[in-house]
């Protein structure tokens, strides 16, 4: 490597970047633009489910329980239906998310002592949300249940109410939340989504920037001259490995600042890894500029690539526990689930290299696989 | 304007053929869009749910009794994994710190004795909730086994399941998901896919198609050939728009048919019509950056910067009741938020027209507003 050679590339690809204002701007608006967008849009709180109710009893026990239904702020209650006719239109629209029909004789039933079954519909096109509503429905039949047979008990065994709460109660749960005290989906998110937003634009940037030269035919001057491989790939990335740190920090601070999640660890060591993964991304956008010789190519190629891992096999929005054994190994493969292991430590948990070594050490592993393999592709003697 | 129709059709027809046979030489950009519709759509849909599976549960039992195991033992799969015993507080924090456990549970030394004797008795349970989501299933999960267990527990000690014939005031819920059974993501996450591709690809070809040709200085020549503004860039559209749908085809019969087994409840013809309306307009999008940008870098970001949003704040991920009043209102003029409810109603809902009319009202509005934008800008700057 020539040091002169290798600045003198560097400082090529930086004035061509200067000289294109609108790309200028949108290398440096896109990314906080995305991450404001979606940390504004992207709310995992499942809170306001809109809820119907088909009462088939209209006893007082079948209202009080209806009650606990609509008290609840995780439902957003929409009325009561007389039948289950509607239901199928009314979900289809989207207009109700979950359905509780609570059966005739529910009442009496109760009061004597048998137990009975509610029926709730939920609509499956948002999964999460699904499950998460049958939680919450769960936990109020639940709390319910205890209700009743407590008052049950207080009547078969001869206890007093009180006695027969703290008979059914005696055993007491303390759940910490660990993290993310608040449970505030955006504190979980942010983080994250620097991840996604970094992974966005880097790598497309770099392999157009390659390629370009390629399809316009300015690369004979790089065959014809002395820079050589290392110099000329490493030159190009250069600039957009930087362009990727400052947004990095950037987007630190919306994170921190604007969205106010909580960062517990050092910003050294963000710095650090976001420095590393920076090499990572361009780098795919490298080995990509190497087989490809169309800009449309490239630019498709990188967005399929790097995109779809990013959102799905990352962790932002599907847990890796969740995953099965091929997806599993799919998200080990993509490099944006080390870097979010790595900056969900360093946001949530402030822990630091001592612990995340590992992560780190993969993702430096990445970067220089990546250059070597872009390296190995590249040739100054294109066979046409 | 030309003369008679014939020679516009003429025009049209060998514009599109130049636009396909472009599209067939350069071999990547092929293989990725055959990817794009066939493994890439796999690999997203292999494997991925959002539901707590196999949570991993370290536990303190300072009690080892009979009652405990049993508690530990109401932790069961798939939602929980018993990992192990770790009574050091310290390398358990490692544990939650590293991820290596998601739930740490201390169960306190006179736990047995506690329920036989109906004394006050308190579990500690340290859940990492550093995802929020499955943060939030799994506290509900563990709370609800816990009560559970101790409505059990107090009745055998009260012995009152025996007396009164095991039954008890009790509300349980049957639970029936509509639409995707099982709540699984399986039918869910590739058909979204298909669609984000759908969606990328519209954007993007006959952007790219386009900037190729500003970029390469070949558009001089069509402009100063006998072809109108509007026969550059139809045709465009109309080979990217078949590209597509030949994709959307692969995608169908290919992967969602017979790898997922996703049922196709709809009508198959209203499926493909209203694909290719959707995909025409929204090339209007395309249309639209391309008179914005000189270079293909820049029609990368400006797709992202379009695209991003589009997908993940059409409805797909976050229904609409759960986002900020005004992002509510914005998602109703993305093509997709109205294209998603289409297709999601066609593929697993099975309705047609007479439900999804507003939807497909509001994609042809929304639509053909797009398309219009793009077209008006396409003949102001080459006409």
């Amino acid at each position: 490597m020539n040091w002169a050679r290798f600045t003198a590339v560097v400082a090529k690809e930086w004035a061509e970047i200067t000289r294109d204002r609108l790309f200028l701007v949108l290398a440096f608006v896109v990314p906080p633009a995305l991450m404001v967008v979606f940390g504004l849009g992207m709310n995992l709180d499942v809170e306001n489910i809109p809820l119907a109710i088909v009462d088939h009893d209209h006893s007082p026990q079948s209202r009080d329980y209806a009650y606990r239904m609509i008290d609840s702020r995780y439902f957003d209650f929409k009325g009561y239906l007389h039948d289950e006719h509607q239901i199928p239109k009314l979900i289809s629209r989207g207009d109700v998310r979950a359905v509780v029909v609570i059966p005739p004789k529910f009442g009496q039933d109760l009061v004597a002592g048998r137990s009975v079954s509610v029926q709730t519909l939920l609509d499956g096109q948002f999964p999460l949300r699904a499950n998460i509503a049958r939680g919450y429905i769960g936990a109020i039949n639940a709390n319910y249940s205890q209700e009743l047979i407590s008052s049950f008990l207080s009547r078969a065994a001869g206890l007093s109410p009180d006695q027969a709460r703290q008979q059914m109660g005696n055993l007491r749960l303390e759940m910490r939340m660990l993290y993310n005290q608040s449970g505030k989906s955006i504190w979980s998110l942010a983080p994250k989504l620097i991840m996604m937003v970094l992974m966005m634009t880097p790598p497309l940037l770099t392999a157009v920037s390659v390629v370009r030269e390629k399809e316009r035919g300015s690369i004979l001057n790089i065959y014809a001259s002395t820079v050589s491989r290392a110099e000329f790939l490493l030159g190009k990335l250069m600039p957009y490995a930087g362009i990727s740190m400052v947004n990095g920090v950037f987007l630190w601070g919306i994170a921190v600042f604007y969205f106010e999640a909580p960062f517990k660890g050092s910003f050294g060591f963000y710095l650090l890894a976001t420095f590393i993964y920076s090499f990572t991304t361009t780098g795919i956008g490298l080995l990509v500029s190497s087989f490809v010789k169309t800009q449309i190519a490239a630019v498709v190629i990188t967005m399929v690539v790097t995109l779809v891992p990013a959102i799905l096999f990352s962790g932002m929005l599907f847990p890796l526990s969740s995953m099965g054994p091929e997806a599993q190994v799919i998200a080990h493969l993509a490099p944006a689930m080390h870097y979010g292991q790595i900056i969900d430590g360093a946001f949530m948990k402030g822990i630091g290299l001592d612990r995340l070594w590992p992560s780190v050490v993969s993702l430096l592993i990445y970067a220089l696989a990546l250059f070597l393999l872009a390296y190995y592709f590249f040739t100054k003697r294109p066979q046409e | 304007m030309p003369g008679n129709f014939g020679e516009i059709l003429q025009h049209m027809r060998v514009m599109t053929l130049k636009e396909l046979l472009q599209f067939r030489r350069d071999i990547f950009l092929l293989i990725v869009v055959i990817y794009a519709f066939s493994i890439d759509i796999y690999v997203a849909g292999s494997g991925i749910e959002m539901e707590l599976k196999q949570a991993a549960l370290t536990v303190a039992d300072y009690d080892q009794s009979p009652a405990s195991r049993d508690l530990i033992y109401s932790f069961r799969q798939p939602q929980f994994k018993f990992q192990g015993m770790e009574m050091n507080g310290d390398r358990a924090m490692d544990l939650l710190d590293a991820g290596k456990t998601m739930l740490y549970m201390e169960i306190p030394a006179d736990f047995n004795e506690a329920l036989l004797a109906g004394r006050p008795t308190q579990i500690q349970l340290l859940v990492d909730t550093s995802n929020s989501v499955l943060g939030s299933l799994a506290t509900s999960y563990a709370a609800q086994i816990v009560a559970g267990f101790g409505i059990q527990k107090a009745m055998e000690r009260l012995s009152v399941g025996g007396a009164m014939g095991g039954s008890l005031p009790m509300v349980n819920s049957a639970h029936r998901v509509w639409f995707n059974p099982n709540g699984k993501d399986r039918w869910f996450v590739p058909i979204n896919e298909m669609l984000t591709m759908i969606t990328m690809l519209s954007i993007m070809l006959p952007a790219a198609a386009m900037v190729r040709e500003k970029e390469r200085g070949t558009v001089e020549q069509l402009l100063v050939s006998p072809l109108t503004p509007l026969e550059i860039m139809l045709p465009k559209v109309f080979a990217m728009t078949l590209v597509i749908l030949i994709g959307v085809t692969l995608a169908v019969f290919g992967v969602l048919g017979p790898v997922f087994d996703i049922p196709f409840r709809g009508n198959m013809l209203l499926f493909y019509v209203l694909t290719a309306i959707y995909v025409f307009s929204t090339a209007g999008f395309g249309l639209a950056i391309s008179t914005v940008v000189n270079n293909l870098a820049q029609v990368g970001l400006m797709v992202i910067m379009l695209l991003s949003p589009m997908l993940l704040l059409s409805g797909a991920f976050v229904p609409p009741e759960a986002m900020p009043k005004i992002l509510g209102y914005l998602i109703l003029l993305s093509p997709m938020h109205h294209y998603i409810e289409i297709v999601m109603g066609i593929f697993l809902k099975g309705v047609g027209l007479d439900v999804l009319w507003p939807s497909v009202a509001g994609l042809l509005i929304v639509g053909t507003a797009v398309f219009s934008f793009g077209t008006w800008r396409f003949r102001r700057q080459f006409g």
